[in-house]
């Protein structure tokens, strides 16, 4: 049976009094698009950097295709290329003599997809690292990363420089990377890249894995939204299997209800409904669901989430 | 007020640093002079020789007095340390000012509510800071030797006399935060500076080593505070445009602060060139083309010091022939060689406080790239950490043997020009003698940077800065051996005016090798860490 691409045991990294990843028992298949989510410090850079070996675990073990982390981290570099969210280059290398080097140390490049790469992305390789903006030192590490053709990509926010035009760049080069049967684990901020681009996502949330699965399982465990407009004043829904919450205004309600949603429709039966609406969550309420107010409010009106999310951006 | 404040800080750590070398260094001139020349016939003796000898005068300046404590401290101090202090100085506000710009540290600060202008005066009010403590503790140890009999001169005067101390690291702060806003990376601001002082101590040169250039000595930055003469017939006028240079310097890189962009320079490098890809094809390469530019130029300062040193040995040694100091070491050494082997045996301590230097360096040069994230482009990749580790300091172990060996022959070059008969072979082997303490240096810092990465600047320099401390206050007090013996140099045999003790070299060498060992033992193991 052919090893996973990424499996971790207990992984657990402290820092003096801060719990930066704890327990996490993670396993990726090969040729899987796993996204990672989580807020600033909720220990994805520990978790890709423990998998690099750059880091020493507190507890637990990490393995990259059968590697251990830490004790076989040259063999296991050789099958995987990771691109940082910080692009700490050379400042005085060019960007072709940055590419060329990193490919040297790699050991093996695809030059045509190299050169092709750097058409899509617009790079000017000519150009000192010191000259380049953020965006564009991003591409450079991305394009080094890629043009390997790596078994595992493990990409820690490559596109938060980035502009829209080479997001959507940075999208097809995934999608190559699935046809071509790579591994992703992409950490990301940007719950649309990872919405379309993910098979599964994990959620971290202070250094715990709290969600894994496919966006289905995901949606299916989490509270279905519906909205009612009823011809004549609400009926008392309160005590109806899986409703987990009722918001009123006037003939206008809010349900939010978990798992089967069959009683809430026999319920509804023949109580004059005017409107019915009912919507899966996005995966930015999925996420934000894991955020909020109260830390672990998996229910709570999609209204009170949003300001949630509000604030914490303050 | 953030910037002045982390500036200052910096700078007043270094400018503590070199403050108490500064003011150690006085008083060790003072002390030294009194207990090596102890009758007034050999100070005229001394005075008479060293009035006549055009390289010392040119090197560090004319000999004023020097048949008294007061004048001789003048000379030697004033010499040495307005040139150590503007090399200070210099380095000092291009790292502070261009360097954190370079590194985008400033970026950070400058998107709260400051302007790029207020920006630029706070980092020099900071660098005005480092310089208040350098003055502060150089005049607290001058006005203390002054109140000694050996020293024998006025608060007052000593007051002014540090003032004249600390002018060429005015100069050449001011002159450092000029260039940093004219060139675009730290390297280039340091090295039109650096064309400044050379230009400035070649000038003084000529004008020292020739009475009919004399007036030359007034073009010369340097030359201003030579033509203070402190303690011997002071002349406060000679500050005057040391002050002016000050603050044109200053209001002029005020000025151009304000109007460039963050990050761009006056004179904007270039940013693009065609692929030079002969050494990025390897980790080791790599090492060498980032450690090229800053090992050519330590191996010609090397070089052109020991050139200059074999050139004066000859005079010089002529000029100490009356010193108790240097009868004693010659007797502690066997009676053996010449006075001219003796002179090259005390100076080349100095050249291998300049190897050890070079050593301190580069381990901070390694930690650097791993502080700063881009050695993790490296160890992300199949790269292992020992062979990067030791692979860098192989590197460095090479560039200073070749530094030991080009300081080697640089004196032998510069003393066979004078006929002074030192034998090729041995100067070569005293330059691999001081190539010893930079290696336990080295080893020291590998242990460090892999125990306790992030105090590797301060503990390599730290311990480089007692060594000095301790080889300069040993020549003179009667210090304890248990002190001596925490010196590195004070091992090291002082070749050519005795043969190199190759067992004590093995032993720093092997301790160095030692300290690397474990140093990459623990690098290999422990968590890769930013700043």
């Amino acid at each position: 049976m052919a090893r996973p691409a990424v499996r971790t045991t207990g992984l657990s990294k402290r820092y003096r009094d801060v719990d930066a990843l704890r327990d996490l028992d993670l396993e990726i298949e090969e040729g899987e698009i796993v996204g990672y989510l989580g807020p600033n410090g909720a220990g994805k850079t520990t978790t890709i950097r423990l998998l690099l070996g750059l880091i020493q675990p507190s507890a637990g073990r990490a393995e990259i295709f059968g590697l251990d982390c830490q004790r076989q981290p040259v063999e296991a570099h050789r099958r995987l290329a990771y691109v940082p969210g910080d692009c700490n280059l050379w400042p005085s290398l060019t960007g072709a003599e940055t590419l060329h080097l990193l490919g040297r140390v790699q050991g093996r490049v695809d030059t045509a997809y190299r050169d092709e790469l750097i058409n899509r992305f617009e790079l000017d390789p000519s150009r000192r690292v010191r000259a380049y903006s953020k965006g564009n030192r991003q591409k450079v590490l991305l394009i080094a990363a890629l043009m390997t053709r790596p078994d595992l990509l493990l990409l820690d926010e490559p596109t938060s420089g980035l502009d829209p035009l080479m997001e959507q760049a940075f999208r097809h080069a995934i999608h190559e990377a699935r046809e071509a049967g790579q591994t992703v684990l992409l950490s990301s901020h940007i719950l649309s890249e990872v919405e379309a681009l993910c098979d599964r996502v994990g959620i971290l949330r202070e250094g715990r894995l709290v969600e894994m699965g496919t966006l289905d399982e995901m949606r299916h465990l989490s509270t279905l939204t519906v909205e009612v407009v009823f011809d004549t004043a609400a009926p008392d829904l309160a005590g109806v299997a899986g409703v987990k919450r009722i918001v009123v205004e006037g003939r206008r309600v809010h349900i939010e209800v978990q798992g089967a949603i069959e009683p809430l429709i026999e319920a509804l039966a023949g109580t004059g409904v005017r409107e019915l609406l009912s919507r899966e969550p996005s995966l930015e309420e999925l996420f934000l669901a894991h955020y909020g107010p109260d830390g672990s409010a998996p229910v709570g009106t999609r209204n009170e989430q949003h300001r949630a999310s509000a604030n914490d951006r303050d | 007020m953030v910037i002045a404040g982390q500036v200052s800080g910096r700078a007043g750590r270094s400018g503590t640093v070199w403050g108490v070398v500064f003011a150690s260094y006085v008083t060790a001139q003072a002390f030294g002079y009194t207990s090596a020349y102890r009758t007034q016939a050999s100070r005229d003796a001394l005075a008479n020789a060293f009035g006549t000898n055009v390289g010392i005068n040119a090197l560090i300046g004319p000999a004023r007095a020097i048949n008294t404590a007061a004048g001789y401290t003048s000379w030697r101090a004033l010499g040495v340390l307005s040139l150590l202090g503007a090399i200070w100085g210099l380095f000092t506000s291009t790292r502070l000012m261009r360097g954190e710009e370079e590194s985008g540290r400033h970026e950070l600060l400058l998107a709260g509510q400051t302007t790029r202008r207020r920006a630029g005066g706070q980092a020099i009010i900071g660098l005005a800071m480092g310089l208040v403590v350098l003055f502060v503790l150089t005049a607290v140890g001058t006005v203390g030797t002054g109140m000694t009999s050996s020293g024998g001169f006025s608060v007052g005067q000593g007051v002014y006399f540090s003032v004249a101390l600390v002018g060429g690291a005015a100069e050449f702060l001011a002159i450092g935060a000029l260039t940093s806003q004219l060139a675009s990376t730290r390297r280039r601001a340091a090295a039109m500076g650096g064309a400044v002082f050379g230009v400035a101590y070649a000038l003084r040169m000529v004008a020292d080593s020739d009475p009919t250039l004399h007036w030359m000595v007034w073009i010369s930055p340097l030359g201003w505070i030579e033509e203070s003469r402190p303690l011997v017939a002071p002349h406060p006028l000679a500050l005057l445009p040391v002050l002016l240079l000050v603050v044109a310097a200053v209001v002029v890189a005020m000025h151009l602060a304000g109007t460039r962009d963050l990050g761009a320079a006056t004179f904007p490098g270039r940013d693009s060139s065609d692929p030079q890809l002969a050494l990025v094809g390897s980790p080791a390469g790599l090492a060498v083309r980032l450690m090229r530019p800053l090992a050519l130029g330590w191996l010609l300062a090397v070089a052109a010091f020991s050139v200059l040193i074999g050139t004066v040995a000859e005079s010089a040694a002529k000029a100490i022939s009356g010193s108790i100091t240097i009868e004693q070491v010659l007797s502690r050494l066997g009676g053996h060689g010449s006075l001219v082997t003796a002179y090259l045996g005390l100076t080349f301590v100095l050249l291998a406080s300049l190897i050890a230097l070079v050593a301190a360096g580069q381990v901070v040069a390694i930690r650097t790239e791993e502080a700063e994230g881009r050695l993790e482009n490296l160890l992300v990749r199949p790269v292992s950490r020992t062979s990067w580790f030791a692979g860098r300091l192989v590197l460095t172990t090479l560039l200073l043997v070749v530094a030991g060996v080009v300081g080697g022959i640089g004196a032998w070059v510069g003393a066979a020009g004078q006929h002074s008969g030192v034998g090729f072979g041995s100067l070569v082997a005293a330059g691999l003698n001081i190539v010893a303490p930079a290696l336990f240096l080295l080893g020291l810092g590998a242990l460090v940077l892999g125990s306790w990465p992030r105090h590797t600047s301060a503990v390599v320099y730290g311990y480089l800065a007692w060594s000095f401390l301790v080889e300069f206050l040993g020549a003179v007090v009667h210090a304890n051996h248990w002190l001596l013996d925490t010196s590195v140099f004070f091992h090291m045999r002082p070749a050519p005016a005795t043969r190199p003790d190759w067992v004590s070299v093995a032993v720093m060498a092997g301790f160095g090798m030692a300290g690397a060992v474990v140093g990459a033992a623990c690098f290999s193991r422990r968590d890769v860490l930013g700043t």
